[in-house]
């Protein structure tokens, strides 16, 4: 009987433990997306008010592993496996407001990593597809946009480098991985007047962007987009 | 690495007739020679191994391994004298048993470490994984290094002879290696120093006077059981390009070659679609391609084509430009990529083309393996593949080319991150640049083309390189010599003798126009019309061409010319920056720092801190009957330690240059100062006079190791042109003199200290051990800011410092204070 009262109280505490637990950990993450947005973001001259709320709103830490859960808003990339990476939180803002994305745009990501930049985006566009080659990427990222909600995300597995023809035309597109070019099929699936954003650069790092537009006679216009802190370095 | 010493202060206790301790010494020389020959093939396996997982630049870690080992082993043997000297036999066996299987085992073991360089500078949680990874592998040179230090000390033998095998062990070791790179698979090669050590094991572990133990033999059957295992699969870092390759769905290898020039693998799978720099305004389909990987690195592309018909979208680079300004040029191609360059040299009407590429594994995997996809390049009238390094082909060719292409002088794949930076590249020196250009055809063009960078770096050196060394030959200015355009991503450089005219321009023009390039010198317009990056890299670019060289300096990064003296093209890195770099990008300021450096300077901390730990700190407990003299005696050991590693990895680092790559030059340097050194420490005996050593040997090693190194380094121009055999010739005997004269003051000072202070000979072994350790990666970085010669200079200082201080080893206080006893023992 003793020992009966005696697992009775430990489970009680063990109950009440866990969710005050888990709830501390979710303020910490609250208070620590909040700062990110604030020091990272606005302070690396994001401006858009409606890419910085998508950023405070989009939990980060629930697309980086487990163990790396508690440096997700640090300012760096983080593995995520397949030897890919999660892109630090600023180069995902900074890529989300230059594509002047509306809430009634289509946009292609090709890519999808860990679904964060998909979820961050789905956050200030309508429909967002994204497309994902490796397969425990893919399944990791669906399940997690799908857990967290997010309805208007649709993620594909196969090879985005030939976009996904059924969804086509796209208001805008990112590429997070294209082999150092861009690949043509995508530009065919961008609509006149889209915006296209590639990141340049190695695993862990980011140096500039490439940034496209498609005119209205479909010619397209092409300009390296750097980061405000990059720019810092050039006017040294 | 100092060779072992012939210590005489200990005696074995172990008793028996003279005929029984005979027969039973009958099988040391043959074991040592063996264990010898399996620690030198396990150094230059474990380069390649690490190459393949994960960059070529582990050279001064596994060194600093293999003398943490050898330091440890020391100490400890010392430490535990009195226990190994009541059965040294017993634990030389013991020793040699277990070194056997570790060769295998610890790499084994290292591959289930987290460990991933590219982890180390953002993530200080991954430095303790590192410095169990850099541990494991140093206890197969704990355990041999142990194993071979026994016979010494406890004289299981004549140290003549011991010394004999264990030198010619180490060249016997150094020449397996070699042929086993193009006999044993990448992943098998380990198999090598464990069947060396099985075979030691077998000479010792069978006493001919008692029956093997059973124990003994368990060991020695699991060990030779390991070499029939199935070799572990090796585990790549996950961010490099064949780790991704092979994960892409319906990936296959087509084919594989491994050499001493490296493992080079053929994959090819529907996602890969790479054409770095592409123009955007190619709108055509890029056929399926094959990916080619050298030790895991991108290294070209085949694309899959009908017959020989060149892609189209070859035509969309940057790099096209030149055959705009050629006509049925006759080409110089350095590096085979793929079929790529080829291809786009007879696409562009190439009346000739010769390829330049150093590994003669990769010209067989993309001539032999892939023929059938390549759509036979013998079909190409005047195509030569000629396998030698750039510039042993430039010092002996006299041909002169039309159109002379240096692809990829930065790569847009993982190699991005600057791990190259602490990489040898000669063909980018001054003098490199200078022999190319030397090839050039009256009207000839030569082309560098490569990933553009923000803000730029590789295409502003190479720039700054071509215009001194055009400047040295003389002709118009420069500034008219040179075109440079530019895509999104991507550049080309194109540079001649004589003046570009107006045609070849408006030619160029028109070009960069049709592609969606930027004609970026020489610039018609202003700056600042297309965003501050484009801004920065034209402003750059003036700068060069037609400011002064000073406008170079003062900069965040390093973008001075090269020479053959620190050939570090891609380090671009100055430390005194580091703060700026903070101030101005925060915390964004990781990516511009480069991989190769941080990765080198941590491991050189983490060598420094385990040294510390498992040489130096074991000695806090060591028991001292003397003093053995005080701060100059450590400091004798210190410098030895530190002068032996500046020197011989420096020679290592010009062997680069000679034999056109690093694990030829790894296995002449280490096993050639392993062997002369051997040879040395044969006869210190008779130099252990502070006399002798301090006015004769050290001053010695300090001139001929100098003499030596300048010797190579002022007759490369006729040394690259000779051929491989004169040139391994050339290269060991500029190094014998020095390194013969290298083996002595370690065993000369043991020897000392073995008569008027044992117990200090731990000391001795640690703070030798310790230096050692630090001093391999201290080599690098002494060749990356001082340049080789002021890093061999450096050594010869250390030697002469020794000379100094060796007057102080072996004394006692009280007579070191008189000033009484200077002679010899």
């Amino acid at each position: 009987m003793v020992y009966l009262r005696g697992f009775a109280f430990l489970l009680t505490v063990t109950l009440l433990i866990v969710p005050v637990s888990f709830a501390g950990n979710e303020d910490r993450y609250v208070a620590e997306r909040n700062a990110m947005v604030s020091g990272q973001i606005q302070g690396g001259g994001v401006s858009d008010p409606r890419v910085l709320q998508a950023m405070r709103d989009v939990p980060r830490h629930l697309f980086v592993p487990g163990e790396l859960r508690s440096r997700a808003y640090e300012p760096r990339p983080l593995p995520i496996g397949d030897g890919q990476t999660i892109s630090q939180p600023y180069i995902v803002g900074f890529m989300t407001e230059i594509l002047r994305l509306k809430p009634s745009d289509r946009v292609l990501e090709v890519g999808t990593g860990s679904g964060y930049q998909a979820a961050v985006a789905s956050k200030v566009a309508g429909e967002v597809y994204t497309v994902e080659i490796f397969e425990t990427l893919a399944g990791r990222s669906a399940k997690a946009l799908s857990d967290l909600g997010y309805r208007n995300v649709q993620v594909r597995l196969g090879d985005g480098y030939y976009g996904w023809h059924e969804k086509a035309p796209f208001d805008a597109i990112i590429v997070t991985c294209a082999g150092g070019h861009i690949p043509p099929p995508l530009l065919r699936q961008l609509k006149a007047g889209g915006r296209m954003i590639m990141p340049v650069g190695g695993p862990f790092l980011t140096q500039n962007l490439v940034f496209l537009e498609k005119g209205a006679d479909g010619s397209v216009s092409q300009r390296n987009v750097l980061p405000v802190v990059f720019v810092r370095l050039l006017g040294h | 690495m100092a060779p072992f010493p012939s210590a005489t202060s200990f005696r074995s206790s172990s008793s028996g007739s003279l005929g029984t301790e005979k027969r039973r010494r009958g099988g040391v020389i043959p074991a040592v020679f063996l264990l010898s020959a399996a620690m030198l093939a396990d150094e230059i396996f474990l380069i390649r191994l690490l190459s393949f997982r994960f960059w070529p630049h582990f050279v001064p870690m596994i060194v600093s391994q293999a003398m943490l080992g050898f330091g440890a082993a020391g100490v400890a043997m010392h430490l535990f004298r009195t226990r190994v000297g009541k059965a040294p036999r017993k634990v030389f066996t013991w020793l040699i048993l277990l070194a056997a299987p570790s060769f295998d085992l610890a790499f084994r073991a290292s591959q289930k470490v987290a460990f991933d360089p590219f982890l180390l500078l953002w993530d200080p949680s991954a430095w303790p994984a590192f410095a169990l990874f850099f541990l494991l592998l140093a206890i197969p040179f704990f355990l041999a290094g142990g194993a071979i230090a026994v016979p010494f000390a406890f004289r299981m033998g004549s140290p003549g002879p011991i010394y004999a095998a264990s030198f010619a062990g180490s060249a016997a070791g150094a020449v397996l290696a070699l042929a086993a790179l193009s006999l044993v698979p990448t992943g098998s090669l380990l198999r090598l120093p464990v069947g060396l050590g099985i075979a030691a094991g077998a000479f010792i572990a069978w006493d001919p006077v008692r029956r093997p133990g059973t124990a003994r033999l368990a060991v020695w059957a699991a060990s030779l059981l390991l070499i029939f295992a199935p070799p572990d699969v090796l585990r790549l870092s996950p961010y490099k390009d064949l780790a991704m390759a092979r994960k892409l769905p319906e990936a296959r290898e087509l084919s594989s070659r491994f050499g001493p020039s490296g493992d080079f693998r053929a994959v090819k799978a529907p996602g890969i679609h790479s054409a770095p720099g592409l123009s955007f305004r190619f709108d055509g389909d890029i056929p399926p391609q094959a990916a080619l990987f050298g030790d895991g690195e991108a290294r070209g592309i085949v694309p899959l084509v009908e017959g020989n018909s060149p892609p189209a979208y070859l035509d969309y680079f940057p790099m096209a430009l030149a055959y705009r300004l050629s006509s049925r040029p006759s080409v110089l191609q350095f590096g085979l990529r793929g079929t790529e360059g080829i291809l786009a040299a007879y696409g562009n009407g190439a009346a000739s083309d010769t390829v330049i590429e150093p590994a003669k594994e990769l010209v067989t995997l993309v001539t032999e393996d892939l023929g059938v996809l390549t759509g036979g390049l013998s079909a190409f009238p005047g195509l030569e593949i000629r396998t030698e390094a750039g510039r042993n082909y430039l010092a002996r060719e006299k041909r002169r080319f039309d159109l002379i292409e240096v692809p990829e002088i930065s790569s847009a794949t993982f190699s991005s991150v600057g791990i190259h930076a602490t990489g040898e590249t000669f063909l980018l020196t001054g003098e490199g640049i200078r022999s190319m250009l030397s090839r050039l055809s009256d009207r000839g063009i030569i082309s560098f083309s490569g990933w553009l960078k923000s803000p730029p770096r590789e295409s502003v050196k190479i720039l700054a390189t071509l215009k001194e060394e055009m400047e040295r030959i003389g002709g118009p200015a420069v500034k008219e010599r040179v075109i440079m355009a530019r895509g999104w991503g991507s550049f080309v450089i194109l540079a001649r003798m004589i003046p570009f005219d107006a045609e070849e321009h408006r030619r160029s023009q028109r070009f960069c126009d049709e592609m969606g390039f930027s004609v970026v010198w020489p610039h018609t317009g202003g700056i600042g019309a297309s965003g501050p990056e484009d801004d920065s890299l034209r402003k750059a670019v003036a700068n060069v061409l037609a400011g002064s060289s000073g406008d170079l300096a003062g900069g965040l990064f390093d973008l001075s010319p090269v020479t053959d003296d620190s050939p570090y093209f891609h380090k671009f890195l100055l430390i005194s920056s580091l703060p700026d770099l903070r101030r101005l990008l925060g915390t964004q300021w990781v990516p511009f720092v480069e991989w190769g450096v941080v990765f080198l300077l941590l491991s050189l901390a983490i060598s420094v801190v385990l040294a510390a730990v498992f040489l130096l700190l074991p000695l806090a407990f060591a028991r001292l009957g003397e003093n053995a003299g005080g701060i100059r005696f450590a400091a004798y050991f210190s410098a030895l330690g530190l002068a032996y590693m500046l020197v011989e990895m420096t020679y290592l680092k010009i062997g680069i240059l000679l034999f056109g790559d690093p694990i030829r030059a790894a296995t002449a340097a280490i096993g050639g100062f392993a062997f002369f050194s051997g040879m040395g420490s044969i006869v210190s005996g008779s130099f252990e006079s502070p006399r002798t050593m301090g006015r004769r040997i050290c001053p010695a090693i300090a001139f001929l190791a100098l003499a030596g190194f300048l010797s190579l380094f002022f007759s490369l121009k006729f040394l690259l042109a000779a051929g491989d055999t004169a040139r391994t010739a050339i290269f060991l005997a500029a190094l014998a003199p020095a390194a013969v004269m290298m083996g002595v003051p370690f065993p000369a000072a043991m020897s000392r200290l073995s008569s008027a202070a044992p117990s200090s000979i731990p000391f001795a072994w640690g703070i030798n051990g310790f230096f050692s350790v630090a001093g391999a990666s201290l080599a690098s970085v002494g060749a990356l800011w001082m340049g080789f010669c002021g890093t061999v200079a450096a050594g010869s200082v250390f030697y002469l410092l020794s000379g100094a201080l060796y007057s102080a080893v072996g004394k006692t206080c009280g007579s070191w204070d008189t000033g009484a006893e200077q002679g010899s023992r």
